[in-house]
C-alpha cells in the first residue's frame, strides 16, 4: 500500500487536489442551493487535504496529517453553524437560495 | 522667595474674582455684586500702595511666572513666550491710579447704576472687574506679547460696557464701532509684535536681554539681531516696527486717524466712560508707548510722528468739542485732545511729562466724568447742556469738585492740569528747533491751549451757572453719599496732583529735589537699570535748546504763554456764556459750525472708505465661492459620483461576492505570475 502510495509522483496529487478544488469552486459559483454551498466548500476543504496528505506521505512528516485532522474537525464545526445559518435562511424566506434574500446590499 | 511682588499676581487676580462672582452668582447678591467689585478693587489698592511704597524703597522686580510655549525662532535663537511681572516706578504709579480710579467708579456705580434701578447689575459689574483686571495686567506685563494679550481683552471689555444697554439701537452699534476701530489699529500692533520677537528673539520690556536693549546695542554696533528683513537698514527696520506697534496705541489711544469711536463710547453707563477715559482702555496706548520707550527713543522718525499727531490729534478735537451740546460729548473730545498731549510729550522726549499728564489727567479725567454722571442722575438722564444751567446751587458738592477738575483740565494755575500741561509744551519747545515735525506739534499743542479752556468752562457755565433751563434744572435729583464721595476723592486729587512735579518752581527758584515724578521715574529710588528717564534722555535724539534768557527764562516765558492763552480762552467762555441766560454763539461761525458738529466729516469719510473695501472684499468673495470652493466642491462631488456607482457592486448576493473574490485572486495571481512579483 504504502509502497504503491510512494510510487505515484507528486503532481498527480497536485492535478487531483486542483481538480476537486475546481469542481468545488464551480459549485460554489454556480448553485443557488446553499446546501450545495455547503458541500461545495466541503470539496475544497477536502482538496487541500489532500495536498498535505500527499506532502506529508512525500516529505515522510506526519505533521501533514496532524493538519488535515485539524482541517476536517473545522469542516465539522463550519458544518454546524453553515447548517444554522441555512436554517435561519430557511425560516425568513421560506426558501434556500441564496439569490432570493438581498436585503444586506446598498 | 515671598515678598510684596510675589502678591502682583493677586493685584490682577482679585478683579477678576469679582468678574467671575459677579458672572455666577452676582443674581443672589445685594446690589448686584457690587461689593464684590469694591472690595476686590479696594484690596488691588492697598497692594499697589504696598509695591509702591516697596518701590520707593528700592525694590523693583522683573521675573517671569509662566513659560507657555518655547522652541525655534526665526533664526539662531530660541524664543520663549511667557507671562511675568515687571514692577518699577512706572508700572507702579500707574497700578496705583488704575486701582484707585477703579475703586472709585465701582463706588460711584452704587449711586448711578443701582440707585437708578438699572437691571442686568451682574453684567455690568462682572464687566467692571474684568475691564479692571485686564488693564492691571497690561500694565505689570513684563514682555510685549503679554502686554498685546491684555490690550486686547481690554478691547473686548470695552465693547462689553459700552454696549451694556443693548436693548436701545445706539450702544450696541457704539461697542461695534469701537471694537473694530480699536482693533483695526491692534491688527498693526500684533504685526509689530510679531516683528519683535523675529528681530530680537525676545519681547522682554526690561533687563540687560530686553527688546528695548539689543535694539540698542545693535545700533552701537554691538551685539547682533536674530533676524532682519533683507535689504533694509537696522534703523529703518526700527521704525517700522516702532510704527507698526504705534497702530495699536493710535487705535486705543483715540489719535488722529482712529479716534472716531471715543465720542461713540459716550452710549456706555458714564461710569464706563470714567474709566475707559481715564484708568483704562484710553490710557494703556499712551502707556504702551512710555513702558517701551527705551525702543522709541531709538527711532527719531518715530517720536517724529508721534509728536506730530500728538499735536494734530490735541487742537483737531478741541476744535471739536467747541461746538458739542451734550455734556459727555464735550468730555469725550477733551480727552481725545488730552491724549494728544501726552502723545506729543512722548514724541517729544518728554517721558516724565507724559506719564505726569497720564497721572494728573487719570484723577481729573475720572472727577469730570463721575461729575457728569452726577449731574446726569440729577437730570434725569438728560445729557444736553442747554437744557442745564443754574445746578450751582442745588448741587454744591458736584459743582467745586467739577470746577476743580475744569480748573485742572483748562491748566489753569495752580491746579494739576497747569503743571503736566505746561510741562508737555515746555519739552516741546526746548527740543522743537530744528525739528520741523516737533515744532508744528508744538504749535498745534499750544493752539489747543485756549480752546481747551473755552470749551471746558463753556461747558461749567452752561451746566452750572445762569438761570436753569429746564423743569428738571430747577428741580434737580439729588445724590447720595456714594456720588459725592468719590467727586470727593478725586476733586482734592485734582487739585494737588501736580504739586508732586513742580519743575518751574524748581527751575525758577533754584529749589532741588521738589521734581518729585523725575526722581521717581529717573530711580531715584530704586527701578531697574535702563528703564529710567535719565537713560531715555540719554540715547533719545533731542538736545536741549532754550530760547530767551536760558533755562529759567524759557520756563518762565512757556508757562506764561500757556497759562495766558488758557485764561483768554476762559475769559472768552466766560464773556459768551457766564449770563442769566445764554445764547448759541455757534451759528456764527457760519459753514465752519456744521464742519466742526459733524466731526469733519470723518465718520462719513471712513464709512466711505469701508465701502470702497467692498470691491476688494466682492472679489476676494467670488475667489473663495469660485476657485476655493469650486476646488472643494469638485473633489467631493466626484467622490459622491464614484461613491453611488460602485456601491452597485453591494447588491446583496452571495454568488457574486464569491466570484469577485475569485476573479480578484486570479487576476491578482495572473498579474504576480506576469511580472514575476516584480511590483511587489
Amino acid at each position: 500500500m504504502t509502497a504503491v502510495a510512494s510510487s505515484i509522483p507528486p503532481q498527480w496529487y497536485l492535478l487531483l487536489a486542483t481538480a476537486v478544488f475546481c469542481i468545488g469552486l464551480f459549485g460554489v459559483l454556480t448553485r443557488r442551493d446553499a446546501l450545495y454551498f455547503l458541500m461545495s466548500v466541503e470539496l475544497m476543504m477536502n482538496a487541500a487535504n489532500i495536498n498535505f496528505v500527499a506532502f506529508a506521505l512525500y516529505y515522510g512528516d506526519l505533521t501533514g496529517q496532524v493538519f488535515a485532522l485539524f482541517v476536517i474537525a473545522l469542516a465539522a464545526a463550519e458544518v454546524a453553524i453553515g447548517i444554522g445559518i441555512i436554517l435561519v435562511l430557511y425560516r425568513n424566506f421560506g426558501v434556500t437560495d441564496v439569490t432570493v434574500p438581498t436585503e444586506m446590499r446598498w | 522667595m515671598i515678598d510684596v511682588f510675589s502678591y502682583v499676581p493677586a493685584i490682577v487676580l482679585l478683579p477678576f474674582f469679582s468678574f467671575l462672582v459677579a458672572l455666577s452668582v452676582g443674581k443672589y447678591l445685594p446690589k448686584g455684586g457690587a461689593f464684590g467689585g469694591i472690595a476686590a478693587t479696594a484690596g488691588s489698592f492697598l497692594l499697589s500702595l504696598w509695591v509702591l511704597a516697596s518701590v520707593a524703597g528700592g525694590e523693583a522686580a522683573n521675573r517671569t511666572l509662566y513659560t507657555w510655549a518655547s522652541g525655534g525662532g526665526i533664526g539662531p535663537t530660541d524664543v520663549e513666550l511667557s507671562f511675568g511681572i515687571l514692577i518699577d516706578p512706572l508700572s507702579a504709579l500707574m497700578l496705583v491710579i488704575v486701582t484707585l480710579v477703579a475703586l472709585l467708579v465701582h463706588v460711584f456705580s452704587l449711586g448711578y447704576m443701582n440707585d437708578e434701578g438699572e437691571t442686568g447689575l451682574p453684567r455690568y459689574y462682572a464687566g467692571l472687574g474684568l475691564f479692571t483686571a485686564s488693564m492691571l495686567g497690561f500694565v505689570v506685563a513684563d514682555n510685549l506679547l503679554m502686554a498685546f494679550m491684555f490690550f486686547e481683552l481690554v478691547g473686548l471689555c470695552s465693547y462689553l460696557l459700552i454696549g451694556f444697554h443693548f436693548r436701545e439701537p445706539g450702544p450696541p452699534s457704539a461697542a461695534k464701532k469701537a471694537f473694530l476701530v480699536t482693533r483695526f489699529g491692534d491688527y498693526f500692533f500684533l504685526i509689530g509684535v510679531v516683528a519683535v520677537l523675529a528681530t530680537f528673539g525676545t519681547a522682554q520690556f526690561g533687563g540687560p536681554e530686553s527688546f528695548p536693549a539689543l535694539a540698542e546695542a545693535a545700533l552701537a554696533g554691538e551685539g547682533s539681531l536674530a533676524w532682519t528683513p533683507g535689504g533694509v537698514g537696522v534703523q529703518t527696520w526700527f521704525t517700522v516696527v516702532g510704527l507698526l506697534v504705534l497702530g495699536g496705541v493710535v487705535g486705543k489711544s483715540a489719535q488722529f486717524p482712529l479716534h472716531t469711536w471715543l465720542p461713540d463710547a459716550m452710549e456706555g453707563p458714564t461710569p464706563v466712560s470714567a474709566l475707559i477715559h481715564a484708568a483704562t482702555m484710553v490710557a494703556a496706548g499712551v502707556y504702551l508707548v512710555a513702558r517701551m520707550y527705551g525702543f522709541y527713543a531709538l527711532t527719531p522718525t518715530t517720536l517724529a510722528v508721534i509728536a506730530f499727531i500728538g499735536g494734530f490729534t490735541a487742537l483737531f478735537a478741541a476744535t471739536m468739542g467747541l461746538v458739542k451740546d451734550e455734556l459727555k460729548q464735550v468730555l469725550a473730545y477733551s480727552t481725545i485732545s488730552q491724549y494728544g498731549y501726552m502723545m506729543l510729550a512722548l514724541g517729544s522726549g518728554g517721558y516724565v511729562a507724559a506719564v505726569f499728564h497720564l497721572t494728573t489727567h487719570a484723577f481729573f479725567k475720572a472727577l469730570l466724568f463721575l461729575g457728569a454722571g452726577a449731574v446726569i442722575i440729577a437730570m434725569h438722564h438728560n445729557e444736553n447742556m442747554w437744557d442745564m444751567g443754574g445746578l450751582k446751587s442745588k448741587m454744591p458738592v458736584t459743582y467745586y469738585t467739577f470746577l476743580a477738575g475744569s480748573l485742572a483740565l483748562a491748566g489753569i494755575f495752580p491746579f494739576a492740569g497747569f503743571w503736566s500741561k505746561d510741562e508737555i509744551l515746555y519739552e516741546a519747545l526746548v527740543h522743537a528747533p530744528g525739528e520741523p515735525l516737533l515744532f508744528g506739534g508744538y504749535l498745534m499743542g499750544l493752539l489747543a491751549v485756549p480752546v481747551t479752556a473755552f470749551y471746558t468752562f463753556r461747558m461749567v457755565f452752561l451746566t452750572f451757572h445762569g438761570e436753569a433751563r429746564s423743569d428738571t434744572a430747577r428741580d434737580p435729583e439729588p445724590v447720595r453719599w456714594n456720588v459725592k464721595g468719590p467727586l470727593t476723592v478725586l476733586g482734592s486729587l485734582a487739585v494737588v496732583t501736580g504739586f508732586i512735579n513742580m519743575v518751574p518752581v524748581q527751575k525758577v527758584l533754584g529749589l532741588e529735589g521738589i521734581d518729585f515724578l523725575h526722581l521717581w521715574l529717573d530711580n531715584e529710588w530704586g527701578g531697574i537699570e535702563g528703564l529710567s528717564s535719565h537713560h531715555y534722555g540719554d540715547i533719545g535724539p533731542y538736545s536741549s535748546q532754550y530760547l530767551v534768557g536760558g533755562e529759567v527764562g524759557t520756563v518762565l516765558a512757556g508757562a506764561a504763554v500757556s497759562l495766558g492763552l488758557a485764561l483768554a480762552g476762559l475769559g472768552v467762555a466766560w464773556r459768551l456764556y457766564n449770563v442769566p441766560s445764554p445764547t448759541e454763539h455757534t451759528a456764527k461761525l457760519g459753514g465752519i459750525k456744521d464742519v466742526l458738529y459733524n466731526n469733519y466729516y470723518l465718520d462719513e469719510l471712513q464709512v466711505w472708505l469701508a465701502y470702497r473695501t467692498e470691491d476688494v472684499a466682492g472679489g476676494a468673495n467670488t475667489f473663495d465661492q469660485g476657485i476655493i470652493d469650486g476646488v472643494v466642491n469638485g473633489v467631493s462631488s466626484v467622490s459622491l459620483f464614484g461613491g453611488s456607482r460602485v456601491r452597485r457592486l453591494q447588491n446583496g448576493v452571495v454568488s457574486q461576492y464569491a466570484m469577485l473574490l475569485t476573479l480578484g485572486l486570479v487576476a491578482l495571481i495572473l498579474v504576480l505570475g506576469l511580472t514575476e512579483g516584480g511590483f511587489l
